[in-house]
């Protein structure tokens, strides 16, 4: 039985059309052209522009990794002393700048002091050691912030550790990069890094379809747009944080209960479908039920009737100014359509493009996938308190979080994903779970032959 | 002997780090005898986090008859959430807390099994009267998802997971003696174990010296040998280790030829010289393929004896498969293959076999088994599969399996399999 249906299934099986290219193994060489959105003015890591590219000229001494763990880079490992104030880090050796010259505890304390002024840091015995003035449990997280990457400053350049040197600077307009042979974990695959800055999501698209770039990001509404449907498209997790900030404190108890009334009043579900295509999520709370697990405790239904409720019991309202950024087009159709919801629960608002603004509609990316740190930075970001964790503890982070959303300042909207669309040539993309920065780029490879 | 300098060492915070951290920790538990229970072992137990709960909502309510709703938003299975729903109402019931319909009720507890990035989060909302809700929280770790069963076929690959780690994995040997003994190749160190009260155990941590950085994807092989236990081959590097325990292993900067094939015949049939700031082989070939010294760069090769000559399959840097029987260096063409192939001898068949990965751009690897039964390949086995990638294939030193080494997607583990090859099923 088995000698008579086996050379019958060889036959049927037999090789005769070849479909696909031959590898999975990644392959050295070649350049990726990227198109970005962004125009940073410098190459400074804090820069907002810098972030999605930074990680590719410098280093961090920690990363955090996609389960949100603190895992070694510069440094090799870590301890702090008890009550979490004094920290002390190992470097890992044999690491160089792009400029050759070696990575050395002064060098890193030196970088770590001009990113944060209240910080003392210096080297020690090898290591390197940093005081804060209060307990810093999560300072390794904080660490793998691309703020926080290590930078030297020479003749008003920046040069880092990272897999890539800059060899082409155009402010602004273009950045050029190449692999770094010693790079210490590893020469990249690719050769080097062609990134044009600036550039419209509609430019974007275009470069994309005619073959003069093999990375672009995608615009919410672009994504589930005719044309798109034929480009391989990939997104992260729902990250990015769509919110109302109200610029002063709430005064009065009435002053609140107007503010119930507004963040009754929208209608995030519409937001989501009409502004995102249904590709984000209503949001109730600062970060996402996929980070914590408990978001969907912070309520994102619209109620109209609560709403009103609230507003009819307090006798006047004045007229809010709702600032936004007048270049974002998906940040008008959503001031547009909040101004509509709120007006239907007796609020009246007045869009008013700009940032001085009673109101102001903000899109805040998720800074970590460590939960602390990723809810301090949006709190840093939204103008807030900063958290207050008495533990490690789920309930402890859900109380900070809420303590937040009960100071009646911010009202959040939705919570969207960033997309991109990729070459089929470019083999090896992971992005990043929240879809901020820390590209790995570096293990990335551009293949030959088309898919 | 492991190097302290490279290894990371953290603080209590960083608890989940800790299993990469200790050398043969007991977290590093892989075992033949655990594979064939491998559902189980991944099994979580939830009676921990159930009576926390439990006794949570118990502490909120006091005690009485309560509407209680159990919502699963995580990934749980619907049998999984059943179990907890029912555990959970026979704790509450243990402390006093009942479950009832809503119009009878004191209260109102809605409990949601959820998850965030690390962990399980179950949350308990809780309604009495006009109060506002109380809300109470337990999370537990999410384990890591296992890999699941494969159906048969008539030529079968039984692929027998070695060894996982949360570090990288280049190789692994296994050499029989008594209890059985295990080498690991790392990227900093090569670990020894020894299969003891049914698991493995370390024995020894020897480090890699290596001046250079390694180079990305990395590679590397172990060769068992007669004269002493073995030699591994990196990019660059050249280790070789004494004969006896403890061993001793003393690594240099050598660019000498890499073994292909089965490595464990003295000497190797064939041997290849390896770019070692890449991640491919040049193509120079020693001795030679009958008269054939040279090949175009590849990252992979396979030996097929035929009846006077051994015929040489090559996986190219440039995407095709080319075939060298010692005169010709015939093209096959750009097959539907991975980088990595691996000749095996199983006796089934034709007698050898082409271990062949796949080549598909997604987050899981396939492996297949081919034959060469006249100038095209023809596929003998249906695709064993893998939850990550295949980051290495090697034959064995004894040609009569190959060991393959996988990145799990999900989790960035690394896996070690043996992969043999069954006639017919």
């Amino acid at each position: 039985m088995r000698r008579t249906s086996f050379p019958l299934f060889v036959a049927s099986s037999l090789i005769l059309a070849v479909l696909a290219s031959a590898e999975t193994r990644p392959r050295y060489g070649g350049t990726l052209h990227v198109a970005l959105r962004a125009a940073p003015a410098s190459l400074e890591p804090s820069d907002h522009g810098v972030v999605d590219f930074a990680s590719l000229i410098y280093d961090t001494l920690i990363t955090v990794d996609q389960r949100g763990q603190s895992q070694p880079c510069l440094a090799t490992s870590w301890q702090a002393d008890p009550g979490n104030q004094r920290w002390r880090f190992l470097l890992r050796s044999g690491v160089t700048f792009s400029d050759g010259k070696p990575l050395t505890a002064d060098g890193v304390a030196a970088s770590l002091r001009i990113a944060n002024a209240s910080w003392k840091v210096f080297a020690d015995a090898g290591g390197l050691i940093i005081e804060r003035d209060s307990p810093s449990p999560y300072l390794p997280a904080e660490l793998a912030l691309p703020r926080n990457s290590i930078v030297k400053r020479e003749s008003g350049k920046e040069v880092g550790t990272g897999p890539f040197v800059v060899s082409q600077w155009v402010l602004s307009k273009k950045l050029v990069l190449a692999a770094r042979e010693d790079y210490w974990d590893g020469r990249p695959f690719l050769d080097s890094i062609e990134i044009d800055l600036g550039e419209s999501f509609r430019d974007q698209v275009m470069a994309l379809e005619l073959g003069k770039t093999q990375l672009i990001e995608i615009a919410p509404v672009q994504a589930r747009g005719a044309g798109i449907e034929s480009l391989r498209v990939t997104k992260s997790a729902p990250a990015e944080l769509m919110a109302l900030v109200f610029a002063q404190p709430s005064g009065s108890a009435q002053e609140q209960q107007l503010r119930d009334a507004f963040a009754l009043s929208i209608d995030r579900e519409s937001l989501n479908k009409v502004v995102l295509q249904g590709g984000g999520d209503p949001a109730g709370g600062l970060l996402p039920n996929w980070m914590t697990g408990y978001e969907f405790l912070f309520p994102s239904q619209m109620d109209l009737t609560r709403a009103r409720e609230a507003r009819a019991e307090v006798p006047h309202a004045d007229v809010w100014t709702l600032g936004y950024d007048p270049n974002d087009s998906v940040e008008r159709v959503v001031a547009e359509r909040v101004v509509l919801n709120a007006g239907e629960a007796g609020l009246r608002l007045q869009l008013a493009p700009g940032n001085t603004a009673d109101v102001r509609l903000v899109r805040i990316p998720l800074a970590s996938l460590d939960v602390h740190i990723a809810l301090s930075e949006l709190a840093a970001a939204l103008g807030l308190p900063k958290p207050n964790y008495g533990s490690d503890s789920i309930d402890d982070l859900y109380g900070a979080e809420n303590t937040l959303l009960q100071s009646h300042r911010v009202v959040p909207l939705l919570h969207s994903p960033h997309e991109w669309a990729i070459a089929g040539t470019v083999r090896n993309w992971t992005g990043t779970r929240d879809g901020n920065g820390r590209w790995r780029l570096p293990d990335i490879w551009v293949s030959p032959n088309k898919p | 002997m492991s190097g302290p300098s490279n290894r990371p060492v953290y603080n209590s915070p960083i608890l989940n780090m800790l299993s990469s951290v200790l050398p043969f920790s007991e977290s590093s538990i892989c075992l033949l005898a655990i594979l064939l229970l491998a559902p189980n072992v991944f099994a979580t137990d939830w009676g921990g986090p159930e009576q926390q709960l439990a006794s949570k909502i118990a502490s909120a309510t006091g005690p009485g008859a309560f509407a209680i709703n159990v919502v699963n938003r995580s990934s749980l299975s619907l049998s999984q959430a059943e179990e907890i729903r029912r555990a959970l109402l026979a704790n509450l019931s243990a402390l006093g807390v009942r479950p009832t319909n809503t119009d009878a009720a004191a209260g109102t507890v809605n409990i949601t099994l959820s998850e965030g990035l690390q962990n399980y989060v179950w949350v308990a909302e809780i309604h009495q009267g006009s109060n506002q809700a109380q809300v109470q929280i337990v999370s537990l770790p999410r384990p890591d998802v296992a890999s699941p069963d494969r159906a048969t076929f008539p030529m079968t690959i039984h692929k027998t997971l070695l060894w996982t780690d949360d570090s990288r994995i280049l190789d692994v040997a296994l050499f029989s003696a008594n209890p059985q003994q295990m080498i690991v190749l790392g990227a900093e160190s090569i670990n020894l174990y020894q299969f003891q009260q049914g698991r493995w155990q370390g024995q020894q941590s020897l480090s890699i010296s290596h001046v250079h950085p390694w180079p990305r994807d990395l590679r590397g092989r172990l060769v068992l040998r007669k004269d002493h236990l073995f030699d591994a081959y990196l990019p660059g590097v050249f280790c070789r280790s004494t004969a006896t325990t403890p061993l001793a292993v003393n690594c240099y900067d050598s660019d000498d030829p890499w073994p292909l094939g089965p490595a464990g015949i003295d000497p190797p049939p064939e041997n290849a010289f390896f770019a070692s700031t890449r991640n491919f082989f040049t193509g120079a070939i020693s001795p030679g393929i009958g008269k054939q010294t040279t090949a175009q760069p590849f990252y992979s090769a396979a030996m097929v004896p035929r009846e006077n000559y051994a015929l040489w399959v090559i996986d190219g840097v440039d995407g095709q498969i080319h075939l060298l029987d010692g005169i010709t260096n015939r093209t096959a063409g750009t097959l539907d293959w991975g980088s990595d192939i691996a000749g095996v001898h199983s006796g089934c068949g034709r007698g050898w076999q082409i271990l062949v990965t796949g080549s598909s751009d997604t987050p899981g690897d396939t492996v297949k088994a081919f034959e060469i039964p006249d100038r095209e390949f023809a596929v003998v086995s249906q695709a064993v599969e893998f939850a990550g990638r295949i980051t290495a294939l090697w034959t064995s030193s004894d040609g009569s399996s190959a060991i393959a080494i996988s990145q799990i997607a999900e989790t960035g583990r690394y896996e070690a399999d043996q992969l043999s090859i069954i006639c017919g099923q």
